[in-house]
């Protein structure tokens, strides 16, 4: 139980519509695994990772994801963790077309209630599945995400291809905008910087009145 | 003075006439309106204030609608009538009254609140104002709502505009809000795991544990402890936040708060000041709580976490070696996963004694032990060595009877209870009078009867034999290596003083049938320690039977002789070489001398020992002196109606009734209807008593009946329908060891197919070149290990066939699984989902 093995905690997001892969994906970067038949996320799903960030300084993150549920009627709840998170995982399936038209929306509810400096990737998820199925082709969704400031990657939770990539592209954008003080000293609720806990120290313990003898 | 002008006037009205309270109300009310000065208003706000709750109905009715008006448009702007609104409204939505109609009218008025979000919302977003007064009322409105509508609120808190931040900030203020704030919180998270998750998410937890190291950690009072309350519902029924919480520093600060070292080593010896610590009875609660969230992360799966170590040394250091409330170790033991059960003999612990007469101010540090030795040694003596064992208060046998409950996973595996049995028995090269080292387990077991008096004596033979019943239960090897297990002879005889009549029966008693236990037999070949247990338990029921005894030592005597006659009964149970061995030490004897005159009142020692006798009488399957046509003539003698009645009646009983799985430490004397002697009183003050633990109370009533059928059956009737031979019930037992060792091996081909199913699919992602091939040869070793599953499962069938009783035994196994597995899903643990559909594939396959 050491201390914090980190210097950085982020906290993600992963949002889109129901049934792109988000849950896949988390599950894909903390278990390496993939499940052929995942449930439909409830509300919230928490998990996490520990990454390391070469290009910068070999700085160590740990990654704490909320991946959201897809499902409308879950809306109210998930948008209550836009506000506090550092990074996004905009996700949409690239063999759905209205998976990505959907993304504009998506977007347009995280850029309503996210803190300004989130960053934001878009993933165009199942990249594993043949062309002859593909409805978004990887310009367009490269073209959007330009439009839009966006970091893009194509992924596949099921080949593993890219999944940590995106997270690390992502967390390495978060990094870059700490160094150059874009959050003046963490003040991005969704960043935290090694030191104590929470800021949360003890005071060394008060005496106990006792004495032991026989020792 | 404006105020008091103006209410007057109010009151009494422009022309002077007195008015009745509706038309003041009214009239305050209507200046509620938005077109009225601001002061004018404040004014009427504070009038009605007044009046609401003497006038809780009108009010609400005419004045409710303008006062949410003030609390949406004007808090903001003036807080003072901000502040006096929402106290008005606080009022009125009050249900914490003793009256119906005033309750129901809280509710209305809450109803009426809540009928849209805007109030709801508008109180959110106050707790982030600037004036620490309207955050205070805010917060209590929100208390008094959310005690009414919970789910109503809750639902508006998803939905607003401002956030969680605000609701979590308050926890920053100052102390008097702090509380509110917590009780507002606890309120808000009650069986909401959405609500739950959202402020961890938004770092409740971190702020909740600031407020304990600012409130000055577990010594602080019923705030410290009302933020812990928060943090256990947090946590309890909520996987993803225990998730959340793991990757946190604050598993660390779990342990700080209670100084322990969170990067102890396994080589490094605890330090004094956490093993004696200042204690009292808010420290002890707040230290609960903590021990509660320690527990909750460790999980039943315990050990295999990142913190399982340090977690488990920090439950075992604070249950064995420090100076805790006895109601706290308690706790520890209780948390202490089964799994981490396995630690317990590489931990060395140093335990304290507090030094006699210095009121805890001082403690001797004792010889280092291992965790498991620390932990028999208080099974058997209590805590502290004993030091207050003779008062048996209600903690400290609790904390015994945990302790056996750790005891028995530390059991779980055969080969522990075998290596255990096996230290018992004489060292093999010492030649013949060799006798078994005294270990504290076996000094428990064969403590002379003529000590029994002495009440610490009885707890540890109660102990004792309950011990030695869970490594004997169930376990045929075990039980024929305990047949060899020859205790040396402490000094068994009375001395002649004057007190020393303790083995003459009364006057008139007649002698015992059975040879009784004599000087020259004990003295002569070493007994075993089943001979010794039959003697003992003859030389108990002699005691028992004076005629002066004192009710409380008839008590002590009836409690070593059920603690003696439930082990016999679960060792000779399926062992006919330990029914022939209890048999010829005089056993029959004793049992037929108890049953030809039993007691009148008691009902449970002649229910046990038909019982007893019933196990011998079915067990009994050795060629030997007595033989079962004897046992049969001596049967009918005593009538078999009659012995079943016996066994029956011993069902109603309280103290088998009331035994569950972690309640067997009754009150004493344990109420029911069968007070025993109308003399007895209890010693001390709130003293507890144990007969019989929840494994044996399973076991009688498990095997009750067949002993009532097997006592009414012939003598050369081979056993009747569960109950087998001396052989055959060697061969179940042989047959279950393979059934146990099948399903384990079915079970790693299980995982093997699992593995290669995961790996085949891993690689299979990896590289498409390399998939085909790989899946090809995974597909193939599948193939090989479905077929080898196969083979085990025909073996299986066959065996099955063999023995219709173990078609019993496999369907409680894996009704049991299913449980099991439904349990650890319930219980937070991951099941994954994968493994289902495996088994519902494998399933599809039969
Ligand atoms: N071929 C392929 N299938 C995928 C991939 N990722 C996810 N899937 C499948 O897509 C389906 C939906 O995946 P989920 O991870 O549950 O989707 P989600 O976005 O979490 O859905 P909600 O929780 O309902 O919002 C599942 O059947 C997955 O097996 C991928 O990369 N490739
Ligand atoms: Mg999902």
């Amino acid at each position: 139980m050491a201390g914090p093995s980190w210097n950085y905690v982020l906290k993600f997001i992963i949002t889109g519509d129901a049934g792109v892969g988000k849950s896949s994906l988390l599950v894909r970067l903390t278990d390496q695994r993939f499940l052929a038949n995942p449930d439909p996320t409830l509300g919230v799903e928490f998990g996490s990772k520990l990454i390391t960030i070469p290009e910068e300084d070999n700085k160590v993150v740990k990654l704490q994801c909320w991946d959201t549920a897809g499902t409308e009627s879950f809306r109210s709840i998930t948008r209550s963790y836009y506000r506090g998170a550092a990074g996004c995982l905009l996700v949409y399936d690239v063999t759905s077309r209205p998976s990505f038209e959907h993304a504009r929306t998506w977007l347009a509810d995280v850029r309503t209630h996210a803190d300004p400096h989130l960053t934001c990737i878009l993933v165009g998820n199942k990249s594993d599945l043949s062309l002859e199925r593909r409805q978004v082709s990887t310009e367009e969704g490269e073209r959007w995400a330009q439009e839009e400031g966006l970091l893009f990657v194509e992924a596949s939770a099921k080949s593993g291809d890219n999944v940590e990539a995106a997270f690390e592209k992502a967390a390495r954008d978060i990094l870059i905008k700490i160094r150059r003080g874009v959050f003046d000293d963490d003040r991005s609720p969704g960043v935290k910087s090694s030191n104590p806990a929470g800021a949360i120290t003890l005071d060394q313990r008060k005496a106990t009145g006792q004495t032991c003898c026989g020792s | 003075m404006e105020f008091f002008q103006q209410t007057y006037t109010a009151l009494r009205g422009p022309t002077g006439v007195q008015q009745t309270p509706e038309d003041t109300i009214t009239r305050l009310s209507d200046r509620l309106s938005p077109s009225t000065l601001l002061a004018d208003r404040r004014a009427a706000v504070l009038s009605l204030k007044g009046l609401a709750r003497a006038h809780k109905q009108l009010v609400g009715v005419h004045a409710l609608q303008g006062l949410l008006g003030i609390i949406q448009n004007d808090a903001d702007v003036d807080p003072d009538i901000g502040r006096a609104a929402i106290e008005t409204v606080v009022i009125l939505c009050d249900t914490v009254d003793d009256s119906y109609t005033e309750r129901d009218l809280g509710l209305e008025h809450t109803d009426k609140l809540l009928e849209d979000e805007k109030t709801a919302h508008k109180l959110f977003a106050l707790l982030g104002d600037q004036d620490h007064f309207l955050r205070y009322s805010a917060c209590v409105l929100l208390i008094t709502v959310l005690q009414n509508r919970p789910q109503r609120v809750q639902a508006y808190f998803l939905k607003a505009p401002v956030g969680p931040a605000p609701v979590i900030a308050v926890l920053e203020g100052e102390k008097e809000i702090v509380g509110q704030a917590i009780a507002m919180l606890t309120a808000l998270i009650r069986q909401s795991t959405e609500i739950q998750k959202i402020l961890a998410f938004d770092g409740i937890f971190e702020k909740l544990f600031s407020v304990v190291t600012r409130e000055g950690g577990l010594e602080g009072q019923s705030v410290v402890t009302d933020a812990l309350k928060c943090v256990d519902t947090l946590l309890r029924f909520n996987t993803s936040n225990q998730s959340y919480f793991r990757e946190t520093n604050l598993p660390t600060l779990l342990c700080r708060l209670l100084f322990f070292d969170p990067n102890i080593q396994p080589d490094q010896v605890v330090p004094q000041e956490f093993a004696l610590q200042f204690w009292n009875e808010d420290k002890a609660t707040n230290a609960g709580l903590i021990l509660e969230a320690i527990g909750l992360l460790l999980g039943p799966k315990g050990a295999g976490l990142r913190e399982g170590y340090t977690f488990t040394r920090l439950l075992v250091e604070m249950a064995l070696a420090s100076n805790a409330p006895t109601t706290v170790k308690v706790k520890c033991l209780r948390l202490l996963p089964p799994a981490a059960v396995a630690l317990l003999p590489d931990m060395i612990l140093t335990p304290y004694m507090p030094v006699p007469d210095t009121n805890g101010e001082e403690w001797d540090r004792l010889e280092a032990a291992t965790g498991i030795d620390a932990l028999l040694e208080l099974i058997m003596h209590g805590e502290y060595n004993g030091q207050d064992a003779v008062r048996r208060q209600k903690e400290s046998v609790d904390l015994r009877a945990t302790a056996v409950g750790v005891f028995e996973h530390f059991l779980r595996d055969d080969h522990v209870k075998e290596a255990i049995i096996s230290g018992l028995l004489p060292p093999e090269d010492a030649g013949i009078p060799a006798h078994s080292p005294v270990t504290p387990l076996l000094f428990g077991l064969i403590i002379p009867p003529n000590s029994l008096l002495d009440r610490s004596s009885v707890s540890s033979v109660q102990f004792a034999a309950v011990l030695f019943a869970h490594l004997l239960r169930h376990a045929p090897y075990c039980k024929d290596l305990a047949r060899k297990i020859i205790p040396r002879p402490l000094t068994l005889l009375p001395s002649s003083t004057a007190d020393g009549a303790f083995f003459v029966p009364a006057d008139g008693e007649p002698p015992p049938p059975s040879e009784p236990p004599s000087k020259d037999d004990s003295e002569d070949a070493p007994q075993n320690l089943l001979a010794v247990l039959t003697e003992h338990l003859s030389l108990a029921f002699l005691q028992r039977s004076r005629a002066e005894l004192a009710p409380r030592d008839a008590r002590e005597a009836d409690r070593v002789i059920c603690a003696y006659l439930s082990l016999l009964a679960q060792w000779l149970w399926e062992d006919p070489r330990a029914v022939r061995e209890f048999l010829e030490a005089g056993g029959l004897g004793v049992l037929v001398e108890q049953l030809n005159q039993p007691s009148e009142i008691d009902v449970v020692v002649p229910g046990l020992c038909a019982f007893l006798l019933g196990v011998c009488y079915e067990f009994n399957r050795e060629p030997g002196e007595v033989t079962r046509v004897t046992m049969h003539s001596i049967l009918t003698r005593l009538g078999a109606d009659v012995l079943v009645g016996r066994m029956n009646r011993m069902r109603e009983d309280e103290r088998i009734k009331v035994v569950g799985p972690d309640s067997w430490v009754l009150p004493c004397p344990t109420p029911g209807p069968q007070a025993l002697d109308p003399a007895f009183t209890p010693m001390y003050d709130g003293e507890t008593e144990i007969w019989f633990d929840w494994a044996f109370v399973d076991f009688w009533k498990a095997n009750n009946h067949t002993i009532q059928r097997g006592i009414v059956a012939d003598p050369d009737s081979a056993s009747s329908s569960t109950a087998q031979s001396g052989e055959e019930s060697i061969l179940v037992a042989s047959l279950r060891g393979v059934i146990a060792k099948q399903a384990a091996e079915i079970e790693a081909l299980q995982n093997k197919l699992k593995e290669l199913t995961a790996t085949s699919l891993a690689t299979a992602e990896t590289a498409a070149s390399e998939a085909s091939q790989s899946a090809a040869k995974s597909t193939e070793e599948r193939v090989t290990l479905e077929a080898a599953l196969e083979a085990e499962r025909s073996k299986r069938t066959e065996v099955e066939k063999e023995q219709e009783d173990l078609l019993v035994l496999l369907d409680e196994l894996s009704s049991k699984r299913a449980k099991d597995k439904e349990r650890m899903k319930e219980q937070g643990m991951e099941v994954s989902e994968d493994e289902d559909d495996e088994e519902e594939d494998g399933e599809e396959e039969d």
